[in-house]
């Protein structure tokens, strides 16, 4: 999906307005409209204004920089599905049926984790905001990860604190040279290949 | 598994991070870290009979033992300690209420500095925490990295390329890190801005509790600041995250004290001294209204109204007049109306004589 922000970044976070436990309106945007928006959500100067009145004055914002023409990026290709497992799955080591540990919120072993494989992502996707719901991050000594992503990672990092900075300043022209090196960066193949 | 006849939860020295001397300690009184893991070849801690729990516990302690954490650590069979020393690691952040009240084989291991706590059969077999004083969670992460990665080399850890650490509830797989930093936020509350502040942060996932975990009350207007998701990113992108959102907050409070202090000072003014006066001269106090003038207390001595007193006493106030310290500090359960003068006799002696 992408962001409703910039309309350009594939959306990363979900801005949720909630009144009295209910969520009453959703916004997806990237990682770097997102430091632009939280600015304005901060502002003592300002109420607090409904996140798409938010993005509308943000997009304004950044609209109105001259010289700002950022090439549409196609999403990034999505990982493949995992399998259904079989049809009504129990785990064999624990007894975890789908429906008890649907009717219970926990997991009974390790090893329902494959077993319910199949039926996990969107409850996975809901909980932790993240499309498709897979691990990122470190892993035991046993199993290396590649650092070439770790240091691009590094990278996109860096330049986040600096688009946070030009933010802050106001610096509004720095700010959409740096969000543009970061699209640049992040469109880039990845090195390695995660896992 | 342990004597624990030499240990006295009460004698033991208060955490390190309630010195107040952190980044930010204006605001932030700690940050923690924490990590969920679970052995392999075990069922998760509820699915898991005594038998298994005692195994688990087991192969937990030899591990510690043999990584060598701290140069001192006190591991306790928590079957063995008394409800009210349970309470009393509750109060100090070193164990959960879960953890307290439930049955069977469990443990915990903390450093003397009461920093890192490893705690053994809650939700997950193992929960890690390390505590810093102040705003610091880069700091309270690698330390806690290290001895999540010593603990890896003596237990086999339950682990998927494609999820990551696996834990028994899916809100915490992934990482299974949950990074918490306890802030203070008196002026925002008095200026009435704090609900909007929390909206902010929960439409940008993360989750505001109050003072001793989820569904708690926030006291003395402290509150927990949080990140919800622990899957799909890396722990610097999740260290990152509460990197963004706590100074917006802290800037946010800090704008609202100058605010009170050049544009309504005699209205701080009244509050500060009003709270000093009523903690200096109380015959009963409830944690509720301690706990309520502490904070503008504390208010007081960061917008310098109030110079004789310091955060190290007021932060430790707000340990020390917690129930179940107490009723071991009296060697008695108490009523409520005697708990609620010993509690007023101790906040008087500690401001008292000022500074410690
Ligand atoms: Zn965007
Ligand atoms: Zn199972």
């Amino acid at each position: 999906m992408d962001c409703q922000c910039c309309q350009k970044k594939p959306a990363r976070i979900r801005i949720c307005d909630v009144l009295e436990n209910a969520v009453t309106e959703q916004a997806n945007i990237c990682p770097d409209c997102w430091i632009f928006v939280k600015r304005y959500m901060f502002d003592p100067a300002r109420p607090l204004a409904p996140t798409l009145q938010v993005l509308a004055e943000v997009r304004g914002l950044i609209d109105n920089i001259p010289g700002k023409a950022l090439a549409t990026v196609p999403p990034p290709g999505e990982i493949t599905p995992v399998e259904p497992a079989q049809p009504v799955p129990v785990c064999p080591e624990c007894g975890m049926t789908l429906a008890e540990f649907k009717h219970k919120g926990r997991f009974g072993c390790a090893r329902d984790y494959e077993v319910f494989a199949g039926h996990l992502d969107p409850l996975l996707e809901r909980i932790h905001d993240v499309t498709p719901p897979r691990h990122k991050g470190r892993r035991p000594a046993h199993a290396p990860a590649g650092d070439a992503l770790v240091q691009r990672s590094r990278d996109l990092a860096g330049l986040r604190q600096q688009l946070q900075a030009a933010v802050a300043e106001e610096n509004y022209e720095l700010a959409a040279k740096l969000r543009d090196q970061i699209q640049t960066l992040e469109r880039a193949p990845a090195p390695g290949g995660a896992a | 598994m342990n004597d624990l006849s030499g240990f006295d939860c009460l004698a033991h020295p208060l955490g390190e991070w309630l010195k107040g001397t952190g980044p930010e300690s204006d605001v932030v009184i700690s940050t923690r870290v924490r990590l969920a893991r679970n052995v392999s070849g075990f069922p998760f801690t509820a699915r898991a009979d005594a038998r298994q729990r005692s195994e688990v516990l087991r192969l937990a302690t030899e591990a510690l033992r043999s990584v060598h954490l701290e140069k001192s650590v006190v591991t306790l069979d928590l079957q063995q300690v008394a409800e009210m020393d349970r309470d009393i690691l509750v109060e100090r952040h070193l164990i959960s209420r879960e953890l307290a009240g439930a049955e069977g084989p469990r443990g915990v291991t903390f450093g003397r500095g009461e920093m890192l706590s490893i705690m053994v059969n809650e939700e997950d077999h193992l929960r890690l925490q390390w505590i810093k004083s102040g705003f610091d969670p880069d700091r309270a992460f690698s330390a806690l990295r290290r001895v999540d990665a010593a603990m890896e080399t003596a237990l086999p850890i339950a682990f998927s390329p494609l999820y990551g650490y696996l834990t028994a509830c899916p809100t915490n797989v992934g990482t299974g890190m949950r990074v918490s930093v306890m802030v203070h936020l008196p002026a925002l509350t008095l200026m009435e801005h704090v609900d909007k502040v929390f909206k902010a942060a929960q439409r940008m996932n993360h989750a505001v509790r109050g003072l001793y975990g989820e569904g708690t009350r926030a006291f003395g207007d402290m509150y927990q600041l949080s990140n919800q998701a622990t899957l799909g990113r890396s722990e610097e992108e999740i260290v990152a995250g509460i990197k963004a959102i706590v100074p917006q907050v802290l800037e946010y409070e800090r704008r609202m004290r100058g605010e009170l202090y050049t544009e309504k000072r005699e209205f701080v003014e009244d509050k500060v001294l009003r709270s000093l006066a009523l903690l200096r001269n109380a015959r009963r106090l409830s944690v509720q209204e301690m706990m309520s003038h502490l904070s503008l207390v504390r208010l007081g001595v960061d917008l310098k109204i109030v110079t004789d007193v310091s955060m190290d006493t007021l932060n430790r106030l707000f340990i020390l007049g917690q129930p179940s310290h107490l009723q071991r500090e009296a060697h008695a359960v108490l009523n409520p109306t005697e708990r609620e003068a010993r509690r007023a006799e101790l906040v008087r002696a500690k401001l008292a004589t000022a500074t410690n």
